[in-house]
């Protein structure tokens, strides 16, 4: 029986990779690793350029966010200044609770989400970001708040979650 | 008579002392292995409601009068924008070339002022400024009491 099962082909006979038939499917992509969530290097910046700079849009109105944002992006693209990265900050959001007049209890009113974009650019040229600031601000859309800052490392650890055990250990070692 | 008690407290002491630190250390190196995750927006997942239904709604049948006003409606708009948009970069491009003019002047009057104009300005960030408002507010208005919750979700690893 078993020398009846054996289905060995030598390599010099014809019948050599007979059963193969992997070769003739799709190639399939390599299985993605997820990759480690690691903060890129923060320019400082030279005397005459501007490093990393973050361009933070905030409003209650998500079209209006999103499509700010995506104008900025575009604009910078345009002015060929190099975006390292456009995301989005988590949405806050807020319960907005106002006192009755005749009463005491506290009825609720609306439920407002905080939407934020950032835009990251970095290179500016110390001669060219006032004009930048001024087309940003002739096309800011209503109740979007506008804020440009310098990229640090504490705005990078806000976007990440929390770790209270790892928090705690290491306090209590110390 | 009283010594020995007290030595083997002491060397127990220390022994669970050191296998509860070296534990510890091992659990701040099993955390610290896994890498740190962004926080999920929740702007990006649509909530199930919206994809679960069924309903589809049937607009009404254009006449042809309507749709022929409204493409020609979109043909002005496009032009509109598009003028705008050629306005806006024509303003860029002088904005740039008149500084560039402005600098050029500055360097043939006095070198040091034009280096101190080409470095970069410290005080510029942070900048900070409010959108326009549909409505400015009313003078003399008395708002309700109130108070704000934040009940964002807090997510933890």
């Amino acid at each position: 029986d078993a020398l009846l099962g054996c289905h060995r082909s030598y390599r010099s006979r014809p019948t050599h990779g007979i059963g193969k038939f992997k070769y003739l499917l799709p190639k399939e992509a390599p299985k993605k690793r997820k990759e480690k969530v690691q903060m890129k290097e923060i320019s400082a910046g030279t005397e005459y350029q501007y490093g990393d700079v973050n361009i933070q849009m905030t409003s209650y109105d998500l079209c209006l966010v999103e499509h700010f944002a995506q104008y900025v992006h575009r604009l910078c693209n345009r002015l060929s200044i190099r975006v390292n990265e456009s995301y989005a900050m988590p949405t806050k959001t807020n319960e907005v609770l106002f006192l009755e007049e005749k009463g005491s209890k506290m009825q609720l009113d609306a439920v407002l989400t905080t939407h934020q974009r950032v835009v990251q650019i970095r290179g500016l040229s110390s001669t060219f970001a006032p004009i930048l600031l001024e087309i940003i601000q002739s096309n800011q859309p209503e109740g979007v708040h506008l804020l440009v800052k310098q990229h640090t490392e504490a705005d990078f650890k806000s976007r990440l979650k929390s770790r209270p055990e790892l928090e705690e250990l290491l306090a209590q070692m110390s | 008579p009283c010594r020995a008690q007290p030595k083997k407290k002491k060397k127990v002491d220390v022994k669970k002392e050191q296998a509860q630190k070296e534990r510890m250390k091992k659990r701040i190196k099993k955390l610290e292995k896994a890498a740190p995750e962004l926080i999920p927006i929740e702007d990006f997942i649509t909530p199930l409601k919206y994809s679960e239904s069924n309903r589809v709604r049937s607009l009404p049948a254009l006449s042809p009068e309507e749709s022929e006003r409204r493409v020609l409606l979109l043909k002005k708009w496009c032009l509109f924008k598009q003028k705008q948009d050629e306005a806006e970069k024509t303003a860029i491009k002088a904005l740039v070339a008149s500084q560039q003019e402005a600098l050029k002047e500055l360097r043939l009057e006095s070198e040091e002022l034009y280096q101190a104009a080409i470095r970069r300005d410290e005080g510029l960030f942070p900048f900070e400024r409010d959108g326009p408002s549909y409505t400015p507010p009313l003078p003399g208005y008395d708002p309700p009491e109130g108070k704000c919750v934040d009940i964002t979700k807090v997510y933890t690893q």
